[in-house]
């Protein structure tokens, strides 16, 4: 007689069959490419002479502690991610990854790009990629997303900062410009997801997210939407008449604003059916364009001060 | 006596060592860019490489 006579019913251990393509999932690509052409820009505006072999680690940097930071926050938000049918489909909540490893894999990211953007380019910029995932996963994720309505106004702070981790790794300074384009983001963040929130408001209710649409009804959203667009408007546009950028870049994003205001008050003026919802649609579609083409600008304007002493 | 020995431990599935691979074969290959990326960097820096602020 064994002094033990029951057995155990130990669980098989999970062997994994995530592939490459979940693990890229967890990078979240889509903002990464927003996040890597930001920080182009930072990096193409910045002053004097930047080695482009220490430009491509500085992107590369920067791009891979956007992903850690993605990896952790879909590690973080498992839970919700599962009831919400715009990300029902990632890794995590498909089975496909499980949260030890998505969590291993985003320290493990972050914890490299930190110290190589320090070793090999300079620790300001180290320290501020640090500070920005730090921003983005405990800060926005864990506590101002499930708490507080102006959750992405303020966690919008860490998806304005690449290019400014990018000229500071060009320069080993900060000055005005990179705080410009910080601004410029930071100020984009709120009318671009408050508009998604609002035709995908049902799914973050489901998910008890405090998002505005959910907490203040779509009335207000709309309203603040176009309150931010004309602060946006403004401070995209205030660069010129201070002299950090040209007449160019002035008439593009007057432009743009011009662009964005409109579809903004469209949001504001339609509440009600289908024009309601094909305005939000449009004005989030619109607000991608807005940044990429203001943020082209200032790159086009780089490259053509490059090439012209070529061309003569 | 039985010659034929019941496989011991844990015997991975096609699709799991397929994933298995993949993925060691993504690790090696992030591993050999850090490795060429500090070379690059060392080469363009040159002795300066030991010189950082902060």
């Amino acid at each position: 007689m064994s002094i033990v006579d029951h057995q155990f019913d130990l669980a098989a251990p999970r062997i994994s069959e995530a592939g490459v393509a979940d693990y890229l999932a967890l990078l979240k690509p889509r903002v990464m490419s927003l996040v890597v052409f930001t920080a182009l820009v930072g990096l193409a505006i910045a002053p004097g002479h930047f080695h482009p072999v220490l430009a491509f680690t500085s992107i590369l940097c920067i791009a891979v502690g956007a992903g850690a930071s993605g990896a952790l926050n879909m590690w973080y938000e498992s839970d919700i991610d599962a009831l919400m049918s715009r990300t029902a489909n990632r890794p995590i909540p498909r089975g496909r990854v499980t949260r030890p490893e998505a969590a291993t894999f985003g320290v493990t990211l972050a914890f490299f790009s930190v110290l190589t953007l320090g070793i090999l380019v300079n620790w300001y910029a180290g320290a501020l990629l640090a500070f920005t995932i730090f921003f983005y996963v405990v800060v926005y994720t864990m506590a101002l997303k499930r708490w507080t309505a102006q959750n992405i106004v303020i966690g919008g702070a860490a998806g304005a900062l690449p290019p400014v981790v990018a000229w500071v790794a060009a320069t080993g300074s900060l000055s005005a410009e990179p705080v410009l384009l910080f601004l410029i983001i930071f100020f984009w963040t709120p009318p671009h997801f408050w508009a998604l929130a609002l035709f995908r408001n049902d799914d973050y209710a489901r998910a008890g997210v405090p998002m505005l649409p959910v907490v203040a009804g779509p009335h207000a959203t709309r309203l603040q939407i176009l309150l931010y667009t004309i602060v946006l408007v403004a401070v995209a546009a205030a660069p010129w008449p201070l002299g950090y950028f040209d007449a160019v870049y002035g008439i593009a994003s007057l432009l743009l604003g011009a662009g964005m205001l409109w579809l903004a008050i469209d949001v504001y003026r339609h509440r009600e059916g289908a024009a309601a919802s094909r305005g939000t649609k449009k004005l989030f579609a619109f607000s991608i364009f807005y940044l990429f083409a203001l943020f082209a600008t200032l790159l086009i304007e780089v490259l053509v001060r490059a090439i012209a002493p070529w061309v003569g | 006596m039985d010659d034929k020995q019941e496989p011991k431990g844990i015997v991975l599935t096609e699709a799991q060592k397929k994933s298995r691979r993949e993925r060691s074969i993504a690790i090696a290959l992030a591993l050999g860019v850090l490795v060429a990326l500090f070379f690059a960097v060392t080469m363009v820096k040159g002795p300066a490489v030991l010189v950082r602020p902060m």
